[in-house]
């Protein structure tokens, strides 16, 4: 059985989970969002306002809240097809800052007082999600679509070439990552049942890109090692005091030192299968 | 009356421009030639904006206060380069990039240890005091000190890029690091040279900052750090100059929607003017040609 | 000698009122009394964490040298939460469940307190905000949310008044932190109608003049202000985010006097402006002429400047004496009302800290006595102070209760 802290400590984790996926799907096609803190604002703000103004069920308020997101994510998604790499990124976190910037103002959510009300959800109904979540992009993963989108990531040109549809697969790729942030700022909401802009700022969406990176960018089970990293590290450093950020800082750089390519990948698993095969 | 207070905020809208104009040339120097973006230089900011204060608290000559923070930052800057980012230079561009957001944190810790996280206060002197007005216009030394270091450390930076040996073969590592190999460049060292200029001028932009605000703790970069990342895609990151003519730029129309439009307004515009000339003009007001800009993730 | 005659002076406030209940007090010999602390050790308050973790250590070996609770010895643990409110949960958690203590002193920030404390109504134990003035933050998590501080409006109320009187102000205008809760709430709300209730113009009414948490540069919002040319400065924003402005004032010659709510309290606001008259309202600065608050800063004093990552400048600032305060309140409890510090009653002796504070209880603190309201706001004695040349001097006393006698010694 988990103390309250444990079980604290895993919805926490859970709800980074969902925002590393929420990175990851979209860096799959070869764009980096640092603007997801934004989904996901508009993910917590909406299901809130609708379980607790409205008074809709909760599981309802989170598939609409991904699905405006999504739209969102389209939105986004269509003018960052002009733009590659760090431009994109930048262009995110105009985005993401925009998006904060806006629930600072807009008074019928609370301004920068904030927005409460929420029920509290249980832990099951998080991990419910999370699970979910993760399973529908392990499942994707192996699918011909992934290949697709790999196959944008790897060389766009030569996928246009073949006769894929690159636009679409970026599209698709960047309405997905913005639902599925939506549902980590609903759950969050959920979870914390205080939400304010100052929650979801750029230091929210590079949590998401570290975690994901961390854990291992070329595998969705990879961002469950590197959620767990970012959630377990700073508890494990108390003992620290006044240098737990700095030891946590040089921990990370460490890490990306030694495996830039994350604790997991894809190599790792084929490693471990040769293993068995030999023995 | 109405014109001497759109005078003032211009004037207002220059010296933030200004700092802005340093540390978004920051940002470019190691953008445009790496193409990496180096987060933890909102922290070496910090850290030139603390050691210029404290050497000014210490009774040292503003000059050198200026230079050694200068040099201090370059030093932080450096070390960031060998430890964090050299052994990932074949890495993709997010890599890198994250192992700067470490080095930011520890710099602001060690900053909190060092100096405190309430603010710290400078009180000046003599000279620096000094202030003239002209009806309701005021306009202090410090703040022509500030234009005149900003003006000068972008010539500086240009000459140094555009007219020596150092400038042409950083401009060959950010074209083609292979090739620039092959032409006898040591892309390794030019790596070092490019966070160092980036370092000497985010410290200065630390040590102007204390001089003008006056008020300082480990969290100035964070907000401004943003900022500047604009500037520098407005100003286009491969041109020295677009810094130049993007920091005050974006200065002054920060200042005059709080003036003549409304605080609230204030980020929504500076973004948003971001995010259009990505879409119009992605190299930026006076980048060059549109194939440097970007590049793989 | 002198250090432990300090000590009796400051523990001495809480001992003595406990007398009249000895009656019901439990023999506590050889056990063990926990309470927590969650203070933000680490990010942009680090300096109001430590400092607070000083002041913690120090009550803790006050009250354990002088014999401990009912012979119990007291034992505080205190963690870091960055001033995350993530992390401020997740202490309070595992203080409640993993460390079971009886009580809790802190978070800080009104953000963490948002969210900590709707955990604490869950877990059933007290948790007391140290720096939280957001009004209606502890209101909304009754019955176990309490804060040792005084809603921003009801100090206000006050403030306003005797600054507008005093320095015969017709005209004002505002200048907030829009991204702060507390100085946004005080800003768009409490003040403004304040304003209108004392027949005081308010020049910015139309076009509030705002800036936000981190801004270094906020010149065209001072120049914004001195073109209205009002007779003062309503500044409403947290002291570290005021010194930008007052710095920015003073740069453009400014010289409008200035008021503000108890976010401005720190020795760090006395070295911004300091030929500009400032006022706020406070339930405690370092140099007040109170016995209690002297023994108290005389004794943590020279421990802050003692501590390595502390600057040798330090004062104990408000929050200091705000959590000290707690932590005593939670120690008379335990003494007055028979908690039995035993793991199996653990439910109960929670339940029993909280109907104290909840109680007509005769606490002394460092200003006067504390008591908390139904809301789970503190009722205490505060102060009028002025910022004069580098020092606070308190110009009045009044009492954030409107009932008569509510402040009474």
């Amino acid at each position: 059985m988990l103390s309250s802290y444990q079980a604290g400590l895993v919805a926490d984790g859970s709800i980074l989970l969902l925002g590393a996926l929420s990175v990851y799907v979209i860096l799959s096609t070869g764009q980096l969002s640092l603007g997801n803190a934004g989904f996901m604002a508009i993910g917590a703000y909406l299901s809130s306002w609708l379980t607790v103004s409205v008074g809709m069920p909760l599981t309802l308020a989170i598939v609409i809240s991904a699905a405006v997101s999504a739209v969102f994510g389209l939105i986004i998604g269509f003018p960052a097809l002009r733009l590659k790499g760090l431009y994109l990124a930048m262009a995110t976190i105009g985005f993401g800052e925009i998006v904060r910037t806006f629930f600072l103002n807009f008074e019928p959510t609370g301004g920068a007082g904030g927005f409460s009300g929420m029920e509290h959800v249980p832990l099951w109904y998080i991990l419910g999600w999370t699970v979910f979540t993760l399973g529908c992009v392990m499942v994707t993963e192996r699918t011909r679509w992934w290949l697709e989108i790999r196959a944008v990531n790897d060389d766009e040109l030569a996928a246009g070439l073949v006769g894929m549809n690159t636009t679409v697969t970026k599209l698709m790729a960047f309405m997905t990552g913005a639902a599925i942030a939506a549902v980590a700022g609903a759950l969050f909401a959920h979870q914390t049942l205080y939400i304010e802009p100052a929650s979801f700022g750029f230091e929210r969406s590079t949590e998401f890109v570290l975690a994901m990176i961390l854990g291992g960018s070329s595998l969705a089970a990879g961002s469950i090692v590197g959620a767990a990293l970012l959630i377990l590290l700073p508890e494990l450093l108390r003992d620290f005091v006044d240098w737990r950020i700095a030891i946590f800082g040089a921990l990370l750089v460490a890490v990306l030192l030694v495996r830039r390519q994350g604790v997991l990948d894809r190599n790792l698993f084929g490693l471990a299968r040769l293993w068995r095969r030999v023995n | 009356m109405g014109v001497s207070i759109f005078i003032q905020q211009v004037l207002n809208g220059l010296t933030l421009g200004a700092v802005y104009t340093l540390i978004a040339l920051a940002f470019s120097l190691v953008m445009g030639i790496l193409g990496i973006l180096n987060l933890a230089i909102s922290e070496i900011f910090m850290i030139g904006a603390f050691v210029g204060f404290s050497l000014i608290t210490a009774g040292v000559p503003v000059w050198i206060a200026l230079i050694g923070a200068m040099i201090a930052a370059a030093l932080v800057s450096i070390v960031i380069a060998r430890i964090g980012y050299e052994p990932l230079r074949n890495a993709n561009h997010i890599t890198p990039m994250l192992s700067t957001l470490g080095f930011s944190m520890i710099l602001q810790n060690l900053a909190t240890n060092t100096w405190g996280s309430d603010p710290m206060q400078l009180t000046l002197e003599g000279w620096l005091e000094t202030r003239f007005s002209f009806g309701l216009v005021s306009l202090s030394v410090v703040q022509i000190v500030v234009f005149v270091v900003t003006v000068g450390l972008c010539v500086l930076t240009a000459l140094l890029i555009q007219r020596t040996d150092i400038g042409r073969a950083l401009r060959a590592v950010a074209e083609n690091r292979e090739i620039s190999r092959i032409l006898g460049v040591r892309p390794r060292r030019m790596i070092l040279v490019a966070f160092a200029l980036s370092g000497l001028l985010a410290g200065a932009a630390g040590v102007l900052v204390g001089l003008h605000y006056s008020v300082i703790t480990p969290y100035i970069g964070v907000e401004i750090g943003l900022k500047a990342i604009a500037v520098m895609i407005v100003g286009g990151a491969t041109n020295i100059w677009g810094a130049l003519l993007a920091g005050p730029l974006i200065g002054i129309l920060e200042v005059l929607t709080v003036a003549y439009g409304g605080a609230a307004m204030r980020d929504f515009v500076v973004y948003g003017f971001m995010i259009v000339i990505l879409l119009v003009r992605p190299q930026g007001l006076l980048g060059g040609s549109s194939k440097t800009s970007g590049g793989r993730v | 000698m002198l250090k432990s005659m300090m000590t009796a002076a400051v523990l001495g406030v809480a001992t003595l009122t406990t007398m009249p209940a000895a009656a019901l007090a439990e023999d506590l010999t050889g056990k063990v009394v926990k309470f927590g602390a969650i203070v933000p050790a680490s990010g942009p308050f680090a300096e109001w964490g430590r400092a607070n973790t000083v002041a913690l250590k120090m009550l803790e070996k006050q009250v354990n040298d002088a014999g401990g609770i009912n012979g119990a010895k007291m034992e505080i643990t205190i963690y870091d939460d960055g001033a995350k409110p993530a992390q401020a949960v997740s202490m309070l958690r595992k203080l409640a469940d993993d460390d079971k203590v009886l009580a809790v002193a802190g978070p800080a920030t009104s953000s963490a307190a948002e969210v900590v404390f709707p955990v604490a109504n869950e877990l059933g134990i007290v948790s007391v905000s140290q720096n939280s003035s957001k009004p209606g933050v502890a209101a909304a998590n009754r019955p176990w949310a309490f804060r040792n501080t005084v809603d921003e409006a009801k100090l206000a109320t006050v403030v306003v008044p005797y600054f507008a009187k005093t320095f015969n102000v017709k005209t004002a205008a505002i200048i907030y932190d829009a991204k702060d809760a507390t100085a946004s709430s005080a800003g768009t709300k409490i003040f403004p109608k304040l304003l209108a209730d004392n027949g005081i113009e308010n020049l910015d009414a139309d076009t509030p003049i705002s800036f936000n948490t981190g801004d270094l540069d906020v010149s065209a919002q001072v120049t914004k202000l001195r073109s209205l040319q009002p007779d003062a400065v309503v500044l409403s924003a947290d002291y570290s985010q005021a010194i930008t402005v007052l710095r920015e004032m003073k740069r453009q010659g400014m010289k409008t006097p200035v008021v503000g709510s108890t976010q401005l309290m720190s020795s760090a606001i006395l070295a911004a402006y300091p030929e500009l008259p400032i006022v706020a309202p406070t339930t405690f600065f370092a140099g007040l002429d109170v016995p209690a608050v002297k023994a108290f800063a005389e004794a943590a004093t020279p421990l802050m400047r003692a501590e390595k990552n502390l600057p040798k400048t330090i004062e104990p600032s408000l929050f200091d004496a705000n959590i000290y305060e707690i932590v005593s309140l939670f120690v008379q409890a335990v003494k007055e009302t028979g908690v039995t510090a035993d793991p199996a009653n653990l439910a109960a002796d929670r339940e029993k800290i909280r109907d104290y504070m909840a109680s007509e209880s005769d606490f002394d603190g460092l200003g006067g006595k504390v008591r908390f309201a139904e809301d789970g706001d503190a009722i205490k004695s505060f102060f009028i102070v002025q910022a004069m040349d580098g020092k606070w001097t308190s110009l009045e006393t009044a009492c954030s209760s409107p009932e008569a006698g509510a402040c009474d010694q």
